[in-house]
Protein backbone atom coordinates (compact mmCIF):
# COMPACT_ATOMS: atom_id res chain seq x y z
CA UNK A 1 0.00 0.00 0.00
CA UNK A 2 2.76 2.40 0.97
CA UNK A 3 4.60 1.80 -2.30
CA UNK A 4 1.46 2.47 -4.31
CA UNK A 5 0.86 5.72 -2.41
CA UNK A 6 4.49 6.65 -2.90
CA UNK A 7 4.03 6.33 -6.66
CA UNK A 8 0.59 7.85 -7.00
CA UNK A 9 0.56 10.87 -4.69
CA UNK A 10 3.50 12.74 -6.24
CA UNK A 11 2.37 11.75 -9.73
CA UNK A 12 -1.17 13.02 -9.16
CA UNK A 13 0.25 16.24 -7.70
CA UNK A 14 2.70 16.90 -10.49
CA UNK A 15 1.06 15.67 -13.69
CA UNK A 16 -1.91 18.11 -13.82
CA UNK A 17 0.45 21.00 -13.02
CA UNK A 18 2.83 19.96 -15.79
CA UNK A 19 -0.01 19.60 -18.31
CA UNK A 20 -1.44 23.01 -17.42
CA UNK A 21 2.01 24.60 -17.59
CA UNK A 22 2.65 23.01 -20.98
CA UNK A 23 -0.59 24.49 -22.33
CA UNK A 24 0.26 27.90 -20.87
CA UNK A 25 3.77 27.81 -22.32
CA UNK A 26 2.37 26.82 -25.71
CA UNK A 27 0.19 29.92 -25.64
CA UNK A 28 3.04 32.17 -24.47
CA UNK A 29 5.57 30.96 -27.01
CA UNK A 30 3.22 30.88 -30.00
CA UNK A 31 1.93 34.38 -29.28
CA UNK A 32 5.45 35.71 -28.75
CA UNK A 33 6.70 34.10 -31.96
CA UNK A 34 3.76 35.53 -33.85
CA UNK A 35 4.56 38.98 -32.50
CA UNK A 36 8.25 38.58 -33.36
CA UNK A 37 7.51 37.62 -36.97
CA UNK A 38 5.03 40.45 -37.39
CA UNK A 39 7.33 43.05 -35.86
CA UNK A 40 10.97 41.87 -35.93
CA UNK A 41 12.17 45.27 -34.66
CA UNK A 42 10.75 44.66 -31.17
CA UNK A 43 11.83 41.01 -31.10
CA UNK A 44 14.44 41.45 -28.29
CA UNK A 45 11.90 43.06 -25.95
CA UNK A 46 9.32 40.38 -26.76
CA UNK A 47 11.91 37.68 -26.12
CA UNK A 48 12.70 39.06 -22.65
CA UNK A 49 9.03 39.35 -21.76
CA UNK A 50 8.47 35.81 -23.03
CA UNK A 51 11.25 34.48 -20.81
CA UNK A 52 9.86 36.25 -17.74
CA UNK A 53 6.31 35.00 -18.37
CA UNK A 54 7.59 31.47 -18.90
CA UNK A 55 9.53 31.68 -15.64
CA UNK A 56 6.37 32.74 -13.82
CA UNK A 57 4.44 29.76 -15.24
CA UNK A 58 7.29 27.40 -14.52
CA UNK A 59 7.48 28.53 -10.89
CA UNK A 60 4.01 27.08 -10.29
CA UNK A 61 5.15 23.65 -11.49
CA UNK A 62 8.18 23.87 -9.24
CA UNK A 63 5.91 24.66 -6.26
CA UNK A 64 3.99 21.48 -7.13
CA UNK A 65 7.28 19.57 -7.39
CA UNK A 66 8.25 20.75 -3.90
CA UNK A 67 4.82 19.78 -2.52
CA UNK A 68 5.10 16.39 -4.24
CA UNK A 69 8.53 15.78 -2.74
CA UNK A 70 7.26 16.74 0.71
CA UNK A 71 4.27 14.39 0.31
CA UNK A 72 6.54 11.59 -0.87
CA UNK A 73 8.71 12.10 2.20
CA UNK A 74 5.62 11.91 4.46
CA UNK A 75 4.18 8.69 3.02
CA UNK B 1 28.44 9.92 -4.73
CA UNK B 2 25.92 12.42 -3.39
CA UNK B 3 25.33 10.40 -0.20
CA UNK B 4 28.97 10.36 0.87
CA UNK B 5 29.26 14.10 0.26
CA UNK B 6 26.02 14.97 2.09
CA UNK B 7 27.55 15.90 5.50
CA UNK B 8 30.00 18.29 3.82
CA UNK B 9 27.49 19.97 1.52
CA UNK B 10 27.20 23.28 3.46
CA UNK B 11 30.95 23.70 3.22
CA UNK B 12 31.00 22.68 -0.44
CA UNK B 13 28.31 25.26 -1.23
CA UNK B 14 30.27 27.93 0.65
CA UNK B 15 33.59 26.97 -0.95
CA UNK B 16 32.11 26.92 -4.44
CA UNK B 17 30.53 30.34 -3.92
CA UNK B 18 33.99 31.60 -2.86
CA UNK B 19 35.46 29.98 -5.99
CA UNK B 20 32.89 31.77 -8.15
CA UNK B 21 33.72 35.05 -6.40
CA UNK B 22 37.43 34.48 -7.07
CA UNK B 23 36.77 33.73 -10.75
CA UNK B 24 34.67 36.89 -11.07
CA UNK B 25 37.32 39.05 -9.40
CA UNK B 26 39.99 37.66 -11.76
CA UNK B 27 37.75 38.22 -14.81
CA UNK B 28 36.96 41.78 -13.72
CA UNK B 29 40.69 42.47 -13.23
CA UNK B 30 41.42 41.03 -16.68
CA UNK B 31 38.70 43.16 -18.25
CA UNK B 32 40.34 46.37 -17.03
CA UNK B 33 43.95 45.12 -17.15
CA UNK B 34 44.82 47.17 -20.22
CA UNK B 35 43.88 50.86 -20.40
CA UNK B 36 40.53 51.33 -22.14
CA UNK B 37 40.85 52.37 -25.77
CA UNK B 38 38.57 53.94 -28.35
CA UNK B 39 38.99 50.88 -30.59
CA UNK B 40 38.18 48.06 -28.21
CA UNK B 41 39.68 44.61 -28.53
CA UNK B 42 37.72 41.42 -27.95
CA UNK B 43 38.10 41.56 -24.16
CA UNK B 44 37.05 45.18 -23.77
CA UNK B 45 34.22 44.65 -26.24
CA UNK B 46 32.78 41.72 -24.26
CA UNK B 47 33.04 43.62 -20.98
CA UNK B 48 31.40 46.70 -22.49
CA UNK B 49 28.56 44.66 -24.01
CA UNK B 50 27.82 43.06 -20.62
CA UNK B 51 28.04 46.43 -18.85
CA UNK B 52 25.73 47.98 -21.45
CA UNK B 53 22.99 45.42 -20.76
CA UNK B 54 23.15 45.95 -16.98
CA UNK B 55 23.07 49.74 -17.41
CA UNK B 56 20.01 49.43 -19.68
CA UNK B 57 18.24 47.33 -17.05
CA UNK B 58 19.21 49.72 -14.25
CA UNK B 59 17.80 52.66 -16.28
CA UNK B 60 14.39 50.96 -16.10
CA UNK B 61 14.56 51.06 -12.32
CA UNK B 62 15.70 54.66 -11.95
CA UNK B 63 17.44 56.61 -14.71
CA UNK B 64 19.26 58.84 -12.23
CA UNK B 65 20.74 56.12 -9.99
CA UNK B 66 22.33 53.73 -12.49
CA UNK B 67 25.56 53.68 -10.49
CA UNK B 68 23.69 52.28 -7.49
CA UNK B 69 21.51 49.69 -9.25
CA UNK B 70 23.68 48.34 -12.09
CA UNK B 71 26.47 46.84 -9.88
CA UNK B 72 23.84 45.07 -7.77
CA UNK B 73 22.19 43.51 -10.84
CA UNK B 74 25.54 42.62 -12.40
CA UNK B 75 26.73 40.91 -9.21
CA UNK B 76 23.55 38.84 -8.95
CA UNK B 77 23.58 37.86 -12.63
CA UNK B 78 27.26 36.95 -12.87
CA UNK B 79 27.31 35.07 -9.54
CA UNK B 80 24.34 32.91 -10.56
CA UNK B 81 25.63 32.39 -14.11
CA UNK B 82 29.09 31.25 -13.02
CA UNK B 83 27.66 29.13 -10.17
CA UNK B 84 25.49 27.29 -12.71
CA UNK B 85 28.37 26.94 -15.18
CA UNK B 86 30.54 25.24 -12.51
CA UNK B 87 28.65 22.07 -13.51
CA UNK B 88 30.71 21.83 -16.72
CA UNK B 89 34.04 21.66 -14.85
CA UNK B 90 35.59 18.18 -15.05
CA UNK B 91 36.73 18.30 -11.38
CA UNK B 92 34.88 16.08 -8.85
CA UNK B 93 33.86 18.38 -5.96
CA UNK B 94 34.32 21.76 -7.61
CA UNK B 95 31.77 20.85 -10.27
CA UNK B 96 28.86 20.83 -7.78
CA UNK B 97 26.96 24.05 -8.53
CA UNK B 98 26.19 25.90 -5.25
CA UNK B 99 22.79 26.78 -6.76
CA UNK B 100 21.84 23.07 -6.88
CA UNK B 101 21.29 22.96 -3.06
CA UNK B 102 18.50 24.97 -1.55
CA UNK B 103 20.70 27.02 0.79
CA UNK B 104 22.49 28.62 -2.18
CA UNK B 105 19.41 29.91 -4.05
CA UNK B 106 17.82 30.94 -0.74
CA UNK B 107 20.83 33.08 0.11
CA UNK B 108 20.77 34.67 -3.35
CA UNK B 109 17.02 35.35 -3.14
CA UNK B 110 17.43 36.92 0.33
CA UNK B 111 20.23 39.12 -1.03
CA UNK B 112 18.00 40.10 -3.94
CA UNK B 113 14.97 41.04 -1.83
CA UNK B 114 16.82 42.64 1.11
CA UNK B 115 19.19 44.41 -1.27
CA UNK B 116 16.14 45.62 -3.17
CA UNK B 117 14.74 47.07 0.06
CA UNK B 118 18.03 48.82 0.84
CA UNK B 119 18.29 50.22 -2.70
CA UNK B 120 14.67 51.37 -2.52
CA UNK B 121 15.51 53.15 0.75
CA UNK B 122 18.61 54.75 -0.78
CA UNK B 123 16.66 56.00 -3.80
CA UNK B 124 13.42 57.21 -2.25
CA UNK B 125 14.26 57.52 1.44
CA UNK B 126 13.85 55.22 4.45
CA UNK B 127 10.36 56.52 5.20
CA UNK B 128 9.06 55.80 1.70
CA UNK B 129 10.64 52.32 1.75
CA UNK B 130 8.85 51.50 5.03
CA UNK B 131 5.62 52.87 3.60
CA UNK B 132 6.05 50.57 0.61
CA UNK B 133 6.19 47.62 3.04
CA UNK B 134 3.02 48.57 4.93
CA UNK B 135 0.96 50.48 2.36
CA UNK B 136 -1.81 49.92 1.16
CA UNK B 137 -1.86 47.07 3.71
CA UNK B 138 0.67 45.03 5.70
CA UNK B 139 0.10 42.10 3.33
CA UNK B 140 2.92 43.66 1.29
CA UNK B 141 5.23 41.98 3.82
CA UNK B 142 3.81 38.60 2.84
CA UNK B 143 4.39 39.59 -0.78
CA UNK B 144 8.07 40.26 -0.08
CA UNK B 145 8.41 36.89 1.66
CA UNK B 146 6.76 35.19 -1.29
CA UNK B 147 9.25 36.90 -3.62
CA UNK B 148 12.04 35.22 -1.65
CA UNK B 149 10.27 31.86 -1.94
CA UNK B 150 9.47 32.12 -5.63
CA UNK B 151 12.93 33.37 -6.67
CA UNK B 152 14.78 30.74 -4.66
CA UNK B 153 12.50 27.81 -5.53
CA UNK B 154 12.62 28.63 -9.24
CA UNK B 155 16.41 28.71 -9.33
CA UNK B 156 16.73 25.63 -7.12
CA UNK B 157 14.12 23.64 -9.08
CA UNK B 158 15.77 24.31 -12.41
CA UNK B 159 19.44 23.90 -11.56
CA UNK B 160 19.01 21.29 -8.80
CA UNK B 161 16.60 19.28 -10.93
CA UNK B 162 18.95 19.30 -13.90
CA UNK B 163 21.89 18.32 -11.69
CA UNK B 164 19.87 15.48 -10.14
CA UNK B 165 18.93 14.17 -13.59
CA UNK B 166 22.59 14.34 -14.66
CA UNK B 167 23.70 12.41 -11.55
CA UNK B 168 20.99 9.75 -12.02
CA UNK B 169 21.84 9.40 -15.72
CA UNK B 170 25.54 9.09 -14.91
CA UNK B 171 24.72 6.29 -12.46
CA UNK B 172 22.53 4.48 -15.00
CA UNK B 173 24.54 5.03 -18.20
CA UNK B 174 28.01 6.45 -17.56
CA UNK B 175 28.97 6.97 -21.22
CA UNK B 176 27.49 9.49 -23.65
CA UNK B 177 24.11 10.23 -22.09
CA UNK B 178 25.39 12.50 -19.26
CA UNK B 179 27.16 14.59 -21.91
CA UNK B 180 23.86 15.23 -23.70
CA UNK B 181 22.15 16.11 -20.40
CA UNK B 182 24.95 18.48 -19.43
CA UNK B 183 24.71 20.12 -22.86
CA UNK B 184 20.94 20.56 -22.43
CA UNK B 185 21.57 21.87 -18.90
CA UNK B 186 23.51 24.80 -20.36
CA UNK B 187 20.19 26.33 -21.49
CA UNK B 188 18.65 26.77 -17.99
CA UNK B 189 22.13 27.64 -16.69
CA UNK B 190 22.07 30.77 -18.88
CA UNK B 191 18.32 31.48 -18.84
CA UNK B 192 17.84 31.27 -15.05
CA UNK B 193 20.25 34.10 -14.10
CA UNK B 194 18.57 36.20 -16.79
CA UNK B 195 15.13 35.47 -15.31
CA UNK B 196 16.37 36.08 -11.75
CA UNK B 197 17.84 39.45 -12.69
CA UNK B 198 14.81 40.51 -14.75
CA UNK B 199 12.44 39.65 -11.90
CA UNK B 200 14.67 41.57 -9.46
CA UNK B 201 14.44 44.55 -11.84
CA UNK B 202 10.65 44.21 -11.93
CA UNK B 203 10.34 44.06 -8.12
CA UNK B 204 12.77 46.96 -7.69
CA UNK B 205 11.05 49.17 -10.21
CA UNK B 206 7.60 48.53 -8.72
CA UNK B 207 8.98 49.48 -5.30
CA UNK B 208 10.69 52.64 -6.55
CA UNK B 209 7.87 53.77 -8.85
CA UNK B 210 5.14 53.15 -6.24
CA UNK B 211 7.07 55.38 -3.86
CA UNK B 212 7.43 58.06 -6.50
CA UNK B 213 3.67 58.20 -7.02
CA UNK B 214 2.80 58.17 -3.30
Amino acid sequence: MKEILLIFIPTLTLVPAAVAAALAMRKISSTALEGMTRQPEIAPQLFTSMLVSMALVEALVIYCLVVALMLAAKV
Amino acid sequence: MAESLAPHLPWIVLANFLLVAAILVVLARLAVARPLTERPGARQNAAEAALDWFVAQARQVHPGRVGLVAPFLATLFLTILFSNLLAVLPVPVLQIPPTAWYSGPLALALVSVLGGLVIGARISGVKAAFRHLFWPNPLQLVGEASHVLSLSLRLYGNIGGEYLVAVLAAAAAPWGIPLVIHALGLIPAVVQPLVFTLLTVTFLSTAVHADRKA
